[in-house]
């Protein structure tokens, strides 16, 4: 197994020794990162319980190392969204393996506490596939509260939030309640000399971590590959990807309607909406289209996509859209590099993700994985608006 | 006064609690006493750490009469409702549920499992599918099985549930095979198979006409008029195939399919049951020139 070419499926056991034996290699650990990729062969036709299982198991080796840059944005995803308490736990403990904490990391930390202290349960990292049948040992929000105190005085910023914890009427059990007070006495202490502030900009923290990404006009992907490909809005009505998307800045998010994590999709398509209410309020509405595509196109008919869009308050119209793919949609998740996998034709994971798209339908910028801001997203479609203008000009 | 009355109602309800949990946790009282005590008192365990931990080492306990656990079972089941109030019991709660999954008792396995199926618990899964693979590990006879995995779409159980339909243990494991198969789109042409099937369970072809709908609206059109067509196919069927054409069809198609109305008149008379015949000739009121 060692050294072996790997993208054949293999067992869990099998995918755990391989996990263990990429840990073990120093020249070889980088690829642990990988092996986090939703769309990576491993986990198709993997049940979602089954890629908690393997995605908490790789979180767990980068924890036994130090965690690169490139690590931490899964980790970040991880404690932003995850709402399984193995996943959060090993996130937790991963995070602990970060060369320098700083204060950008303590409100993901804080984010997850809130996320995941209603459905916390008792956890067993020993060995691979294991569930804890005991309620000693860790728990997700163990595991984040000595994470808070590894933060120390880094994490001063949310002392507001985590103080109430300790109350006897905070809710948590009485030994998680020892370990608040331990991470408020370490948040306490005295401040670090070297400390890196907050978030900056662009969606980089002050580790170096980046959720945002952006490609020159002379590096984005053609779109020739996809133009003639058929989608079909929430009315029933055909449309290429040609006619919708060019002519005209987009702004595209992917979701489906039988997501089960509240913090990915459903709060997706009502940032959405809210998108285009900034758009609507900049004058910018008719001027920019906004789309919703299902990574279920199967299930997701039109009346379903309809129902869910309004639900959210998303507007709908001949500008403003939610679409399923009618065929090819390998194509489009190709052309996209989508964070998604599948058992059978149900999602089994996927990340956030939201894509600017300029007026010649490519791909000119991405928000992924982490929470993205509805005033971004809406900035960076402006900027496309301008280029394109910039480009009429010129071209006048 | 009314202050006053609101506490002496509340240290009221706290005696009483604390009364009933004494009962509950009595080796000395009958099952049924006990029993009593806990369903006189359900929420007792949010009100205390020390009840709720009385009341998870109940449910735990093998020794205990199958009568109280169960009882117990319940009242912790309704109190994590209160997920807030929950919140500091939970981790021990679902210990104790994984731990009890295995008991030897048929109906407490059973319950908890899917108890925790309902919460999409890992754990509960790999149990469950560990035991359609190899009935030696079965925790619950295969039907139930399948209808507690069904409670999580994302579940691994498609292609155990596939192989159950082609060579089903038993029929009730079929038909819950057939159910779960209703989420995934991939699995239309199983259900369109069905449906056409004469010799299929009718309970069978009424779940494959529900998945279709749900899966494949189009194609549903199409079977359920080749089942009006068939003279020979049952009239349940028949009936529910019209009901799919009226509520989802498309009108102006079916006010001109003559072979269809011609049909569907044969259907609303004759040796047609009468409760049959009524939903066919609402069809044809609407549809009829």
């Amino acid at each position: 197994m060692p050294g072996a070419t790997t993208e054949r499926v293999l067992s869990e056991p099998q995918f755990a020794a391989l996990v263990d034996a990429l840990a073990a290699d120093p020249e070889r650990r980088k690829e642990l990162v990988g092996l986090l990729r939703e769309d990576h062969p491993h986990y198709r036709q993997r049940g979602a319980a089954t890629i908690v299982r393997m995605r908490g198991w790789v979180l767990l080796a980068i924890a036994r190392g130090e965690v690169a840059d490139d690590a931490l944005i899964f980790i970040l995803e991880e404690l932003d969204t995850g709402v399984d308490p193995y996943l959060v736990a090993a996130a937790a403990r991963a995070l602990r393996s970060v060369p320098r904490p700083t204060a950008a990391l303590a409100p993901f930390v804080m984010r997850a506490l809130g996320n995941i202290r209603y459905r916390d349960e008792p956890i067993a990292f020993e060995n691979y596939g294991e569930y804890a049948v005991s309620p000693t040992g860790t728990s997700a929000v163990s595991e984040l509260l000595v994470t808070l105190r590894w933060l120390g005085p880094h994490a001063r910023g949310i002392l507001p939030e985590l103080e109430p914890l300790r109350a006897p009427n905070g809710g948590l059990p009485r030994k998680l309640r020892i370990d608040v007070e331990r991470a408020v006495q370490a948040i306490r202490g005295p401040a670090p000399g070297d400390e890196h502030g907050t978030h900056s900009c662009c969606g980089t923290t002050s580790n170096g971590v980046k959720s945002i990404s952006s490609w020159p006009s002379n590096s984005r992907r053609s779109t020739e590959r996809i133009e003639s490909i058929t989608l079909q809005d929430h009315k029933g009505e055909l449309i290429t990807f040609k006619e919708f998307f060019q002519g005209q800045p987009s702004i595209v998010v992917f979701f489906y309607t039988r997501c089960d994590n509240p913090m990915k999709c459903s709060l997706t398509v009502a940032k959405l909406a809210r998108v285009q209410k900034l758009l609507e309020a900049q004058g910018m509405v008719d001027r920019v289209h906004t789309a919703a595509i299902t990574y279920d196109p199967a299930f997701d008919l039109p009346e379903r996509l309809r129902i869910y869009g309004q639900d959210r308050g998303v507007r709908m119209d001949a500008g403003h859209r939610m679409l399923r793919v009618i065929e090819d949609n390998d194509v489009l998740r190709r052309h996209f590099e989508l964070g998604v996998n599948f058992i059978e034709s149900l999602v089994n994971r996927h990340r956030i993700e939201v894509y600017i798209l300029d007026a010649e339908g490519r791909i000119a910028g991405s928000f992924e994985r982490i929470h993205w801001d509805e005033g971004q997203v809406v900035t960076r479609a402006v900027e496309m608006l301008k280029e394109k203008e910039c480009g009429s000009r010129i071209q006048a | 006064m009314a202050k006053k009355l609101k506490t002496a109602k509340r240290t009221a309800k706290k005696v009483s609690s604390r009364a009933a949990m004494s009962v509950a946790t009595n080796v000395d009282k009958t099952a049924k006493q006990r029993v009593a005590a806990i369903t006189s008192a359900p929420l007792a365990v949010v009100e205390s750490d020390k009840d709720m931990q009385a009341m998870l080492a109940v449910l735990g306990n093998t020794d205990e009469p199958i009568a109280v656990r169960l009882a117990a079972l319940q009242a912790l089941q309704a109190a994590s409702f209160s997920v807030v109030a929950f919140e500091s019991g939970r981790g021990d709660y679902v210990a104790t549920l994984r731990k009890v999954a295995t008991d030897p008792d048929p109906e407490l396995r059973q319950r908890v499992l899917g108890i925790l199926m309902r919460d999409k618990d890992g754990f509960a899964q790999k149990k469950l599918l560990d035991g359609l693979k190899d009935p030696a590990k079965a925790l619950v006879p295969p039907e139930k099985a399948l209808q507690l995995l069904s409670y999580d779409v994302h579940t691994d159980a498609y292609e155990i549930a596939r192989d159950i339909v082609k060579k089903p243990p038993n029929d009730d494991a079929k038909r819950e095979a057939l159910r779960l198969l209703a989420a995934d789109a991939k699995a239309a042409p199983i259900f369109e198979k069905v449906l056409r099937d004469k010799k299929e369970l009718r309970a069978n072809r009424q779940i494959a006409a529900a998945a279709l709908h749900s899966l494949d609206p189009g194609k549903l059109q199409q079977q359920a008029r080749k089942i009006l067509l068939d003279k020979s196919d049952y009239d349940d069927i028949k009936a529910t195939s019209l009901v799919a054409l009226q509520q989802f069809g498309d009108d102006e198609a079916l006010g001109k399919d003559k072979a269809l109305l011609k049909s569907v008149k044969g259907f609303s008379g004759g040796k047609t049951q009468a409760k049959y015949k009524q939903t066919a000739r609402q069809f044809l009121s609407k549809y009829s020139p």
